[in-house]
């Protein structure tokens, strides 16, 4: 493994969550389901938000989500303003019931075609020289002439 | 149940808040401190209840000052926001756990602004979902609750930029302010500033700076012998949600309200006040944003509808409830947990002693606290004089 030139934060794995990230590396998107009630939740939690089960499964998402809000990012901390500007997104996964909001970067997006609404599915990043995968999401074409856009 | 007259604020301070004072944390905390006990009219050694804004509920802090204190038993150990600090440490007094509490925050260095953030030679570990893993800080998360709520109810850019000219307009009032001296600034000013986080330009976001104040809690007993006359605290609560900016919430504005609607609306409910009888609020304004949302989730106006609130005018000094007169965390201090500079704003309103931002007879106030999420950590206090 080369050495590592990647300087912002990175993951500390906590063993909850090891399976999500090693879900990334094999482009997997994974969120915990409830074996008990069925719901998922997003961020993972150790028990169920809604019927406190630990009793959860990781599950391969379908990867589609819509954006539902962004901040194109102006000025970033430490190494991030190198990348400016740069795009935050909120990502609504398709799951339900509970809805699943993942906060990461929008890439592959022209400026002007950033939306409230546009369909996104999940991109993976292995970083170099490290032990880890890191997701963000790019625009959904597909699914973005589906709906007209 | 109103806490009604069993404790009241006593003593308040507020030391030079600015930029970067060359000072350390410990040297504003003992000035504050000693500032807050010396505007009471009492001895360190009445104090028996410690509430440092920056602890956990249990720790080395509150040992730490015991020990400062002349090592006597401290017997109530309280943290939180300052709002839910004073209720909180009320709500002790009046259970007979202390009779002299004080709440207070010292800060020197570092923040949450971008530029505070050193560039490293080898990437940071942070917890599995942290935002900064992202390249999110404060700015870029409360933009994206901006953008959400600009898509929703059709605000603008200019509705959220005139909160920031009327707190500057109030700030040029307050002679103690870091951002009073430099003049007021237009809606114009605000939206052509330098973009940080679409929506958010940089004079939509609050300033960051040293800075540490002190507030002291007392029962009614002690508070009748004070230097000054009690400020009481009629009710207060506070409510968390969520968690530390990992989890999102859709819907992000139900009609119902969250956190702030709760601890607000046991606020009042404690205080046995309604909405219409204060005269004088100072909300944690953060960003923007942060003000409209307060306003509609403490009930002052409906949901969607703090735009047209605030242009009507009911904000300003001379409106029906001046807001954040003292400038707020936009123009006046944001000194890393600023919540309690709200509290000392609304006390000197009710004391009188606010000079040309004072608001005429002043006799019930309100100040809220926000953050650790995005309205997701909320205390409500409610303040009135005899």
């Amino acid at each position: 493994m080369s050495p590592s030139t990647y300087t912002k934060p990175l993951p500390a794995i906590s063993p909850e969550n090891q399976p999500f990230w090693a879900g990334l590396r094999e482009r997997r998107f994974q969120a915990p389901r409830c074996k008990n009630c069925g719901d998922f939740g997003w961020i993972p939690y150790v028990a169920c938000r809604t019927c406190l089960s630990t009793d959860l499964e990781w599950v391969s998402l379908s990867g589609r989500a819509t954006v539902y809000s962004y901040s194109i990012v102006h000025r970033g901390p430490g190494a991030f303003n190198d990348d400016v500007p740069y795009v935050l997104i909120l990502a609504e996964m398709e799951e339900r019931p509970r809805p699943m909001l993942v906060l990461a970067q929008l890439t592959d997006c022209p400026l002007p075609e950033v939306r409230i609404g546009l369909p996104v599915t999940v991109a993976y990043t292995d970083v170099d020289g490290e032990d880890v995968t890191l997701y963000s999401f790019i625009p959904d074409r597909d699914r973005d002439d589906e709906t007209g856009h | 149940m109103s806490m009604g007259t069993t404790a009241a604020i006593v003593g308040v301070y507020t030391t030079q808040q600015g930029k970067r004072l060359g000072r350390t944390k410990l040297s504003l905390e003992i000035e504050a401190f000693k500032g807050a006990l010396e505007d009471a009219g009492l001895p360190h050694s009445r104090v028996d209840g410690l509430s440092p804004l920056f602890a956990e509920p249990w720790s080395k802090t509150h040992m730490h000052w015991a020990e400062q204190l002349g090592g006597r038993p401290i017997t109530y150990l309280g943290t939180g926001q300052g709002e839910g600090a004073v209720a909180k440490a009320a709500a002790a007094i009046s259970a007979g756990s202390c009779q002299v509490a004080v709440l207070w925050v010292g800060h020197a260095g570092g923040g949450n602004s971008p530029g505070s953030k050193p560039r490293l030679d080898s990437a940071p570990r942070f917890p599995d979902f942290h935002w900064e893993i992202q390249g999110a800080y404060m700015t870029p998360l409360y933009a994206l609750w901006a953008q959400r709520y600009m898509h929703e109810f059709g605000s603008s850019a200019e509705d959220l930029a005139q909160v920031a000219v009327i707190h500057r307009d109030h700030a040029v009032l307050n002679p103690e302010s870091v951002m009073g001296p430099k003049g007021p600034i237009t809606v114009e000013d605000v939206v052509s500033s330098r973009m940080i986080a679409d929506p958010l330009h940089l004079l939509d976001c609050s300033i960051e700076n040293d800075g540490g104040y002190a507030i002291v809690v007392a029962s009614e007993a002690v508070a009748r012998d004070c230097r000054r006359d009690p400020v009481w605290v009629l009710g207060g609560a506070e409510a968390t949600a969520t968690d530390v900016y990992a989890t999102f919430d859709d819907p992000w504005f139900p009609e119902e309200g969250k956190a702030v609607r709760r601890c607000t609306d046991m606020a009042f409910e404690m205080a046995g006040v309604d909405r219409s009888e204060i005269d004088v609020a100072n909300l944690y304004d953060c960003f923007t944003i942060t003000m409209l949302r307060n306003l509609e989730e403490m009930g002052f106006c409906k949901l969607g509808e703090a735009s047209d609130y605030v242009r009507e005018g009911h904000t300003n000094l001379g409106g029906d409830m001046p807001c954040n007169t003292d400038g707020g965390l936009l123009s006046n201090s944001h000194n890393s947990n600023p919540s309690g500079m709200s509290v000392i704003e609304i006390v000197r309103q009710l004391r009188g002693d606010c000079g040309a931002r004072q608001v005429p007879n002043a006799k019930i106030g309100v100040a809220l606290g926000q953050g650790g999420s995005i309205h997701g950590l909320a205390s409500t206090v409610i303040l009135a004089r005899d």
